[in-house]
Parts: structure tokens; sequence; C-alpha cells
């Protein structure tokens, strides 16, 4: 019988794929600090991989890259070493590695990682979003759907959303370059995000809905800091999302097949 | 009614036959009846080796409902009935007879239900049933409260089922009028867009189901499980238009046709090809003289879902030859071990998962409540629906360590002994 390719790790390569535009955009507007700031995240979210190798049996994957990058791209600037092993430690090993590996964690690590360090050290300035990071994270949401490792129902919930808002008057100007960036590293990540047809749409509509609540009452809230902000209280919710998704369907069944 | 006409997967499998190939027929000498893979059938031979049968005679009967008979698909002399430990069934091989006859039964009681599933009882066809939940041949006295028909079938490289009733579409007519007596519920035939409409016209309680292409959309589990859930006290039944067609056969003649229409598939063969022959065939008669050289495995069933085997299996239409890939090296004891160390392999869902299971069940969560052992939320999901084959494909495409369709066999054979317990009490 034969079997075919999707396991773990190819949709880790291809959300690493699909996230390269930006990864790339990103080490080129920042430069040589940028590139070494990424290289201190991925050896730290490597050791605690190996760590748990040794000690747990946990088989290491591509997805501490993914981590790694999302953290140096979006976790507050001007930390020292230790502040940001703390806050990356914590992340990824509270975030993910302690629930069995990438695949069995209910939240992002690299989420937790950016608000642990959003709320350890609130003087910490957080980065900002250029418009050709914008434009890379929109194409980097095609591509993921395009592989099939991205939800197109959670963009399209997102965007129905935002439109809504625009057409409301309530256009989030500030914070959609940022918005964009965070829904691809954090909110796009196929395992944390809501796993039914209408969880999906609920979350995707429940992430822009609070980016555009936050940009319009989060008085001195940086775009990055409350779309990650938006991010996270999505994550949470997606779990309860797939259940009143689920409710629905069984009940619609219930109503057709007693 | 009409679902939708675009999902599912397509599957490369090698060579295989074209959807217009010649049908040849190619009876092989030697055939074997045997259980499904899993089934344990407990049975009382009522022949020895050495005995001469005509095709359709009883070689031996459920030692627990001794209605159910196993019986000759072709004239033959018995070679040997090999019984496990518990008389439970091995297989009973048969070589060819061309001298011995063909049994014929009294068909004038089966006009009514109860001489009907006398007649399918008695004939060996009731073997040509599958009933949900649980994915087995159906108890004597069940009426189940629907019956799928299914005329189309999405596996990679599956002969077509409208092909297969060239000729028969009379017996269908008769075949379908059968079962509806067997059922107070609909019978729901699943045809393919544009099918002819003319077939089941006229009989009774008879849902006309259009069914798009792609693979898993062709399997009798989904439609099952989006039209009429099987539940415990609710079972549905299943089975292959090509056989409803034989039932009709049956009630025209006395006794079931002799052959079936097969694909033979895969990447180790120089070409396909499409043949009629007996149930129960062997495989290697079906398909030696187009394999290439080198090592590899005939399978009973598709690509997907088949399994490694010397005969043709009781419901199986499908042939499949593919290449032995050479043993890679043995991992190193370190990366073996943490290979087991992290099993269920996590599950992510991703576009394909969905497809996989035809984009109306929701995938990830069914598949990580049977990961996960969470068998009332896989029931209430709907899982009593399906069995291994509709799967089959979510194996495929994640590469699941182990295979949900295992998991799934495990999850309906507890629910199974459940029921027994409850309806005993």
């Amino acid at each position: 019988m034969i079997r075919g390719l999707w396991d773990r790790e190819t949709v880790a390569l291809l959300m690493i794929a699909a996230v390269a535009p930006l990864a790339a955009a990103w080490l080129w507007y920042g430069g040589v600090p940028a590139a070494l700031r990424l290289v201190m995240m991925l050896l730290i979210a490597g050791a605690w991989h190996l760590i748990f190798l040794l000690a747990r049996a946990q088989p290491p994957s591509y997805a501490g890259a993914l981590t790694a990058l999302a953290v140096a791209m979006l976790a507050p600037g001007g930390l020292g070493p230790l502040q940001i092993a703390l806050g990356l430690s914590f992340g990824v090993v509270m975030g993910e590695l302690v629930f069995g590996g990438w695949g069995r964690n209910i939240v992002n690590p690299a989420t937790v990682t950016a608000m642990f360090l959003g709320f350890g050290f609130p003087a910490a300035g957080w980065p900002g979003v250029t418009a050709p990071l914008a434009w890379a994270a929109i194409g980097g949401v095609a591509l993921g759907v395009g592989f099939g490792v991205m939800s197109a129902r959670l963009a399209a919930g997102a965007i129905v959303a935002a439109a809504i808002a625009w057409a409301a008057g309530m256009a989030p100007d500030r914070a959609w370059m940022a918005a964009a960036v965070v829904f691809v590293l954090l909110v796009a990540d196929p395992v944390t995000s809501a796993a039914t047809a209408l969880g999906r749409w609920l979350e995707g509509a429940a992430y822009a809905g609070l980016v555009v609540l936050f940009a319009a009452n989060w008085q001195g809230a940086t775009p990055v800091q409350l779309s990650v902000a938006a991010a996270f209280l999505a994550s949470l919710a997606a779990p309860l999302l797939d259940e009143l998704a689920l409710w629905a369907w069984l009940q619609r069944r219930g109503r057709i097949h007693g | 009614m009409r679902l939708p006409a675009r999902r599912g997967l397509t599957v490369p499998v090698g060579a295989s036959p074209a959807p217009d190939a010649p049908i040849v027929t190619m009876l092989s000498d030697e055939a074997a009846v045997q259980p499904a893979p899993g089934e344990v059938l407990r049975v009382a031979p009522l022949v020895a080796a050495g005995d001469i049968v005509a095709a359709g005679a009883p070689l031996a009967r459920l030692r627990h409902a001794p209605e159910i008979t196993l019986t000759a698909p072709m004239p033959a002399r018995v070679a040997a009935v090999d019984l496990a430990p518990g008389r439970i069934l091995s297989r009973i091989l048969l070589f060819h007879e061309p001298g011995a006859d063909r049994t014929h039964l009294d068909v004038s009681g089966a006009s009514d239900a109860g001489g009907l599933r006398d007649l399918l009882l008695a004939s060996g066809a009731w073997r040509l049933l599958r009933r949900r939940p649980f994915g087995r041949m159906p108890p004597p006295g069940e009426r189940p409260a629907a019956i799928f028909v299914m005329a189309v079938d999405s596996r990679p490289a599956a002969p077509d089922p409208l092909r297969a009733l060239e000729g028969a579409e009379a017996d269908l007519d008769r075949g379908l009028a059968g079962l509806a007596m067997l059922t107070d519920g609909p019978v729901l035939l699943c045809l393919p867009v544009g099918a002819d409409p003319a077939l089941g016209r006229g009989v009774p309680r008879l849902r006309r189901i259009e069914v798009g292409d792609g693979h898993p959309l062709g399997l009798a589990g989904m439609q099952v499980h989006a039209l009429h859930p099987a539940r415990g006290d609710r079972p549905v039944w299943d089975l292959h238009v090509e056989d409803a067609a034989a039932i009709g056969g049956l009630l025209r003649s006395g006794s079931m046709p002799e052959t079936r229409l097969v694909s033979v598939a895969g990447d180790a063969l120089r070409a396909g090809r499409l043949v009629r022959t007996q149930p129960g065939a062997h495989l290697g008669a079906l398909s030696r003289d187009l394999t290439r050289p080198g090592p590899h495995s005939v399978l009973s069933g598709s690509a997907l879902d088949g399994h490694e085997a010397g005969f043709l299996g009781p419901r199986d239409r499908q042939v499949t030859v593919l290449v032995r890939r050479a043993a890679a090296r043995p991992p190193h004891w370190f990366v073996a071990a943490l290979g087991r160390a992290s099993r269920p392999r996590p599950l992510i869902p991703t576009a394909a998962l969905e497809q996989a299971l035809g984009g109306s069940i929701p995938a990830a969560p069914i598949l990580r409540a049977l990961a996960a052992g969470d068998a009332e939320t896989a029931q209430r999901l709907g899982a009593l629906s399906l069995v291994e084959e509709d799967l089959a494909l979510a194996d495929y495409v994640t590469g699941a360590v182990p295979r949900f369709s295992a998991l799934l066999r495990v999850f309906l054979d507890r629910a199974a002994i459940e029921h027994e317990g409850a309806e005993a009490a």
C-alpha cells in the first residue's frame, strides 16, 4: 500500500517556503543586525529542541525555525540577550515542547514569546512594519494557501471582517500592515488555528475584529503589539470556535437525519 | 439529489487500464474462498479435500449462523480446507474442474422478503452485502434502515461500475426491486453525473444520488455518512451495483453469475487490463504476464486500501501490482527509538486532509478523536458510518503512524462489543 509525503515535517517545510519571501524581505531591509537576531533565535530554539530530543525523546521539527523567525521579527527590540533567551525559552518550552512538540501544542510558541516579552518588559519598543514587509506577507498567505498548509477560510474570514470594518468607517489604517505580517507568522499556523470550516471563518473574523477594536481603542499600543495581542486571543478562542462549529454541524445533521 | 461535483484527490498508481479498454475473460485455474481481511468466520465445512463441487454448491456454513452459506465460485475440485484453531476459516482452495456442473436454486419462493432472504443466504450472495456500523456481513435476520447501491467507484484505477453493468440492466432493476423488499427505508442508487436515467426506474422507494468524481466521493462510506448515517439501532447496508445485478440474475436464473469485472493495475505492470474473472480468482494468473521483472507485491484491492494476498478478496474488484522497494538500511537505533516514542504521530490539519475525507466531514476532529481513543466524540461525528477503506486516503495523505484505518478498526471492534453487550442486557 502506497504512502504519501504529507507528514508533519513536509507541512513544516512548506510553511517555511510560504514565509520565505517575508523572511527575505525582512533580512534585506534589516541587514546584519536582523540576521544576527535570527541566528540567535534559531540557536536558542534549536537548543531547546535538542534538549527535549535527549530528555523526552521528542523528535525535533523544522517548525522550530518558524518560531525563531516569527520571534525575531515580532518580539520587542532593545532587550539584552539574557532577556530574549528567557522569553524565547518560555515560549518554546511552555508553548510547544511540554505538549509533545509541534502538532500537539495549543498556542503558537512565537505568540507566547512575544506576549511574554511584551508583558514582562513593557518599556522595550515593539518593532515597526514597513509596506514591503506587508506585501511580502500577503504573498506569503497566497503561497501558503496555494500549498494547502494555510487555510483559505481563515484568510477570507479576516478579509471579510476587515472589509466590514472598512465599510463602517472603522478601518485600522495604522495597523493593517502589522496585522498582515502577524497573520502569516502567527495566526495562519495550521496547528493552533481552528480546524473546522466554520471555525476557521470565525477565527479569521475574530482576529480581524480584535485588531480593529484594539486599533480604535487601545491608546498607546503600537500596531505590532496590538496585532500580536489579537492573534493571541484569537488562537485561545480557536478551540471554542471549533466546538461551536461542530455543535452547529451536529445540530444540522440531527435535524436532517434524526 | 446531487452532491457537490468536484472534490477529493487524484492518486497516481502507475499503469492502469483505460476506462474504455477491452474486457477479456480470464478464469484462473485456482480460486479460494476466504474471509475478508480481519473478518473471523467460524465455519462447519460441508466438503473435504478431493470432493468435486458444482459452481454455486455450498462449501461451508457459519457455525453461529448456519443459514449463511459459503459457496463455490466455479465448478471445482476441493484442493484443501484450511481451518485455524477454533474452526476459523483460513481458506478453502479450489482447482477448476471443467466437467462439473452449475447449481440452480429454486427461486419460486423468493417473491417475498423471507423467501428472498433465504435465497440470498443459500446462494452465498449474502457475502456481497456489507453492513455499517462495523463493516461486516450482516446477521441473517437483520432488516436495514437503508441500502446503498454503489454505481460509482472513485478508487484509483477502479473499473467503471457502469461498464460492469452492460447488458445486465434488466437484472439490475430486478435486483433493486428485490433489495427494496429487504428494507422499509430507501434504496439509494449512487450514480455518476449524467448516468442513464432509465436505471432503476420503477423500483419502489428508490432514490437516485448523483455523485461527482474525485476520490473519496465514490466510496460508500462518504455517501452513507452524508445521506443516511448508520447507527447501532439503524444499520445501513451497502453493495456494489454489479452485485445488485448479480442478485437480479440469481432471481432470474437461480444461479449467481460466473464472473465479475476486475481491473489490473499498478506501477510494476507494463500495462493495465480489464478482466472478467471469477470471485476469489488467483491474482497471479490475472497479472503475471503483464508484470515487469523485479520484486513486486500483489494486492487484492486498490493501491490505497488493498491487502497483499494470493486470491481476490470477497468484495474486491481490483488487482494492484506494486514495485516492492528495496528495504532501506535499518535506521540507527536512536532514530528508530525516536520514531517509536512519538506515536501516534501528530496530525496537522491541511487542505489535503480535508479533501481526503470528501470535504463534508470535519476531518481533523474525527481523526484526532480516533487517534486519541475518544470513542464518544468519534461516534458523535459519524465514525460508525465509516469502514477502513474510507480512511485509506487520509492514511495516504498524512502518512499516519499508526494508520487511521487501523485505529478505526479498533474503535469499530470495541463499539461492536459494547453494542452486543447493550443488546444482551
